[in-house]
């Protein structure tokens, strides 16, 4: 931590950081000491990084403000830093500096992404608890009569039709793969 | 407890504390604040559809081996259960939780990388999958330890194509089909983005 705190200073003495981020970053420092995220991070690879987990998903289309309601009123998600400029972010699982993953929601910028070879085709959210009827039920009273998939791991569209899949623990978990 | 670290810092501009004091000071602070700190309270759940976590990102490009060598490489991901279409990618090792989750029914988040054809119907579907008329454009993971100028050197260590600055705590490139990804620690995070 005070290697941490001694490089904020530095940063701080440079002009790279202001007084308001020097105090906000302290914040976060607690914040995360707290949660024990000093010890997750100091987890050390020979080469490359630690990869933790996703950090956020950047998801752009037509109208941000349509997306952000059905995906924290679906969902759950809690709505952050949306000041009304095209923008915001929806935050879920842990919270926000412990771990927290974030759906950013956004209108298309100036500067359209170059063209990739590659496209992120539907993105899987966990949820926890899961119990199947309540859950179909659920999906049934927003209007998804029919979700495809099977039980503990279903699909529905999204209001641009993106393609979303909800499951559980036991249904998509990486290591059932093991073997196949 | 910012008006503490501000009030320390406005005496360290002003040259009422050395340099060395206000180190200690901060150490201090922030390791016996937290403490005693209590863990955030919960947003309000939806029930039976809240997201507790992303559960894996499907990735689809004309090479999946090649695909997964990258992300492999950069992340130090081990690759699980490949067939002839896709592996799986997991964050961490089996009996792992995701960080900083504690439920035992999350699993860990994984990119599955694929090489198929997405005309074809979503899993359990008849219909023809539907074109969206939305893009995740980029992909933000999160790494340990992260410090960007040091990023910098290890990327170009690892021939990390299109590496540039993404604000003051992430970096952003593209993997080996273009696709843009950003690294940063915790300290990105849905407060600090956009903020």
């Amino acid at each position: 931590m005070e290697k941490f705190i001694d490089n904020l200073i530095r940063q701080f003495e440079s002009g790279a950081l202001g007084r308001r981020e020097f105090c906000q970053m302290l914040g976060i420092a607690t914040a995360v000491y707290a949660a024990g995220g000093a010890e997750a991070n100091a987890a050390p690879a020979s080469r490359g990084f630690k990869g933790l987990g996703v950090n956020h998903v950047s998801y752009v289309c037509a109208d941000y403000t349509k997306a952000r309601d059905f995906y924290s009123t679906m969902f759950g998600m809690q709505v952050v830093n949306d000041k009304g400029k095209g923008r915001a972010n929806l935050a879920f699982g842990p919270a926000p500096d412990k771990g927290g993953n974030f759906l950013v929601v956004h209108n298309p910028g100036a500067n359209p992404p170059k063209p990739s070879e590659a496209v992120i085709d539907h993105v899987a959210y966990t949820v926890s608890n899961w119990d199947e009827g309540k859950v179909r039920g659920a999906l049934k009273a927003r209007g998804f009569d029919a979700p495809t998939g099977r039980n503990g791991s279903l699909h529905v569209y999204d209001p641009y039709d993106y393609d979303i899949q909800i499951c559980n623990a036991v249904e998509e978990n990486a290591f059932r793969r093991e073997g196949r | 407890m910012e008006s503490f670290y501000a009030a320390k810092i406005d005496a360290f501009a002003k040259g009422k504390i050395s340099r060395r004091a206000l180190l200690e000071t901060l150490t201090a602070a922030v390791t016996t604040t937290a403490a005693v700190a209590t863990p955030a309270s919960a947003a309000a759940p939806d029930p039976a559809l809240k997201i507790a976590l992303v559960n894996h990102i499907s990735y689809n490009c004309p090479d999946f081996r090649k695909a997964a060598d990258w992300y492999s490489k950069v992340f130090n991901l081990d690759q699980i259960g490949a067939s002839k279409i896709d592996v799986a990618l997991p964050f961490g090792k089996r009996g792992e939780k995701p960080f900083g989750v504690t439920a035992n029914d999350v699993p860990l988040t994984s990119i599955i990388i694929r090489t198929r054809d997405l005309n074809a119907p979503a899993q359990g579907g008849t219909e023809p999958r539907r074109k969206s008329r939305a893009l995740v454009e980029h992909m933000g993971y999160t790494v340990a330890d992260f410090d960007r100028e040091k990023a910098k050197v290890e990327l170009k260590a690892l021939g990390v194509e299109n590496v540039r600055d993404g604000g003051l705590y992430s970096l952003h490139m593209t993997d080996a089909f273009g696709y843009d990804v950003q690294i940063s620690g915790i300290a990105n995070n849905a407060l600090t983005d956009g903020a």
